[in-house]
């Protein structure tokens, strides 16, 4: 299956070239889990603070994705 | 000792008073808002005599604790008709405090037309004609003033725009950064049309010769700083090189856009195409193709550590404007349908030449482009119609005065604000708690009142789900903390790391009480921002404000937003349980 990802700020590291925000599609096997993805496209897994999938914030890491999920990674960020 | 100058400007005196017993211990937000509510008639006309506007450092700014120069200005908002108050950043409120002075309150108006400046130093306070800087951009205004008074080095300046001069709603109060740009601030409630109503158009402070401020007990104190030093070092959000050192606090355009909370186009949708080309993150990379290097950001105010401001530079790699913080980047870019950064650098730039609150304006034009007064999008026509309101052409004037009074201009319905004022850039029918915070706020729709942000979005002091409705407890928990940190000094960013490291929130306490020789404990937290809220509340009440204006717009209740195509659907009475539970 594949998901649309997009990285955010410093996480941006793992793909040279890629803008924050520039979605990029990614193959998983299928009943791949959150926490597969974070190690399939993190330079530093720990890193990854928050995940969003299709706008919703998922905690649990062992949440199975979809095909087409659209998934944002983000470390911590904050401001206002 | 510690003095309250009050600015007589009927007479135009300045006179010197022993700070009252009853207000002992207060400062910042506290005490803004104490003289506000003893001194200041609920019912008065906010641009008329009987209005004041109150200047106060909070409890440790002037010492060596971190991030902690903030100067707190209250008043009666022209734009909410209720009680306000706004802080910003700057160097100005560190040499209030360090002359001994815990309050400057202007009161009164003059008779005749003109504008004034006051001069406060060691010798004491003078007023002066100032009709020469008046109608000036503030980017003009600043440099002169530094000039005459002595540099950036010896003075700090506050200084009303244009907007201001012409009593506009929308006028902020602007004080200078440390490279002396007239840039950061006290933006929200038109406080700047107040200090326009009494004509003063400048406060210059220069410190030179003051003492260093007493410390009831150093140990406590120093125990404090250091423990908040800590936390605010180790935490991934402040520390240095963390998101808010590297991204500026624009990192947050991109994850508000993923979770669908990033008011677009007048609040019509979640999410906005053009985010990532206006996120702090290209904010950075454009800096650095222009420039050729990587810019880390500076700090607003000395002693901050957290050092959040940035810079914007034009394509010949010269600098455009500083600082693009995330509400002004989201109210001319998102909200207004802009993705083009040079574009909304100038218009944060002519913000702050005409003084103007960046969130008001952006979120004003928003309105207008929905009445068709412009497109969304267009740039260029937004630039031009920001120099009718620096101006003050009759088109100016309503667009100055703010989104409710331009909504009814150009009979608009999607008018998204709480008791007059816009609101920020998070939306309420997909984050739930900011909403209720919204809803609620003493100051009308205030982002700054609860940061509920923080747990809703960001991880921070908690995994909550923003659109689970249940969050009476944590708006009002919320905005308790925050009345007690916008007392302190302190900028309120040290809650990121200060609600996940506790012994960076003992600190917090421990310097209070090292300045102040308190005996305060964890547990006055929660007191004294009650005391704070219900001081705003009380006055709010007696200016007319009733349960009925704790909610939100109507549309926000019928029109559903995508991309989670929800509706605002809080009950009333779960909104008045928030300081009623």
């Amino acid at each position: 299956m594949n998901v649309e990802v997009r990285l955010h700020a410093t996480l941006t590291a793992a793909r040279p070239g890629l803008r924050a925000g520039e979605p990029f599609p990614v193959e998983l096997p299928e009943g791949a889990a959150v926490s597969d993805l974070v190690l399939t496209v993190a330079l530093v897994p720990k890193e990854v603070h928050l995940v969003m999938v299709n706008g919703r914030i998922v905690h649990d890491r062992a949440t199975r994705l979809e095909d087409g999920d659209r998934v944002g990674l983000f470390p911590p960020v904050g401001g206002g | 000792m510690e003095r309250i100058l009050r600015v007589n400007m009927t007479s135009r005196t300045a006179t010197f008073e022993p700070m009252p017993e009853a207000y002992r211990n207060r400062a910042g937000r506290w005490l803004t808002s104490s003289v506000v509510h003893d001194e200041v008639p609920a019912t008065c006309h906010p641009l008329g005599p009987s209005n004041k506007v109150v200047f106060s450092p909070g409890i440790v700014t002037g010492t060596a604790s971190p991030t902690s120069s903030r100067i707190s200005v209250g008043g009666k908002s022209p734009l909410t008709g209720g009680i306000k108050e706004s802080n910003a950043g700057t160097g100005w409120g560190r040499r209030l405090a360090r002359l001994g002075i815990r309050a400057i309150v202007v009161e009164g108006q003059p008779k005749e037309k003109g504008f004034w400046l006051l001069k406060v130093d060691v010798k004491g306070a003078t007023l002066e004609p100032a009709d020469a800087w008046a109608g000036k951009r503030l980017s003009e205004v600043y440099p002169a003033l530094f000039a005459r008074f002595g540099g950036k080095a010896k003075v700090d300046i506050c200084a009303i725009g244009a907007a201001g001069e012409f009593r506009m709603a929308a006028a902020g109060v602007c004080f200078n950064d440390q490279e002396g740009r007239p840039s950061r601030y006290a933006g929200r409630g038109g406080l700047g049309a107040v200090l326009g109503s009494k004509g003063l158009k400048a406060i210059v402070v220069d410190d030179t010769g003051a003492k260093e401020i007493p410390l009831a007990d150093k140990a406590a104190f120093d125990q404090g700083r250091r423990k908040l030093g800590a936390a605010l070092g180790e935490h991934a959000i402040t520390k240095p090189k963390g998101a808010l050192n590297s991204y500026g606090t624009a990192v947050l355009v991109n994850i508000l856009n993923e979770a669908g909370g990033l008011p677009t186009r007048n609040f019509r949708e979640g999410r906005f195409e053009g985010a990532a080309k206006i996120a702090g993150e290209a904010i950075f990379a454009g800096n650095k193709e222009r420039t050729g290097a990587e810019l880390y950001n500076h700090a607003c105010s000395p002693g901050c550590v957290i050092c959040c401001s940035n810079t914007w530079h034009r394509p010949d790699g010269n600098e455009h404007t500083s600082c693009i913080e995330y509400e002004s980047d989201w109210a001319f870019g998102a909200d207004c349908g802009i993705d083009n950064l040079d574009h909304i650098a100038e218009l944060n730039l002519l913000c702050n030449d005409y003084g103007l609150d960046t969130i008001e304006t952006g979120g004003t034009l928003a309105v207008a482009a929905d009445g068709g007064l412009w497109r969304f999008g267009d740039g260029k026509r937004a630039i031009e119609l920001l120099h009718e309101i620096g101006k003050g052409t009759p088109l100016g004037r309503i667009l100055g005065n703010g989104a409710v009074v331009t909504g009814r201009a150009f009979g608009v319905a999607r008018v998204p604000h709480v008791k007059g004022q816009n609101m920020p850039a998070y939306e309420p029918r997909a984050i739930k708690g900011i909403g209720m915070t919204y809803a609620v706020s003493t100051m009308g729709a205030d982002h700054t009142s609860g940061y509920t942000i923080a747990p809703e979005i960001l991880g921070v002091s908690g995994k909550l789900d923003p659109l689970n409705p249940d969050k009476a407890e944590l708006a009002r928990n919320f905005q308790y903390a925050t009345g007690f940190l916008d007392t302190t000094g302190h900028c309120l960013f040290i809650a990121f790391a200060i609600l996940d490291i506790a012994s960076g929130f003992e600190g917090t306490v421990e310097e209070c009480n090292g300045v102040l020789g308190t005996t305060w404990t964890m547990n006055d937290v929660a007191r004294i921002g009650k005391e704070v809220l219900n001081l705003e509340r009380d006055f709010n009440r007696r200016a007319g404000f009733t349960a009925l204006d704790d909610r939100l717009p109507e549309f926000m209740r019928v029109e559903s937003l995508p991309p989670h195509n929800t509706v605002w659907d809080i009950a009333d009475d779960e909104l008045d349980r928030v300081f009623a539970p």
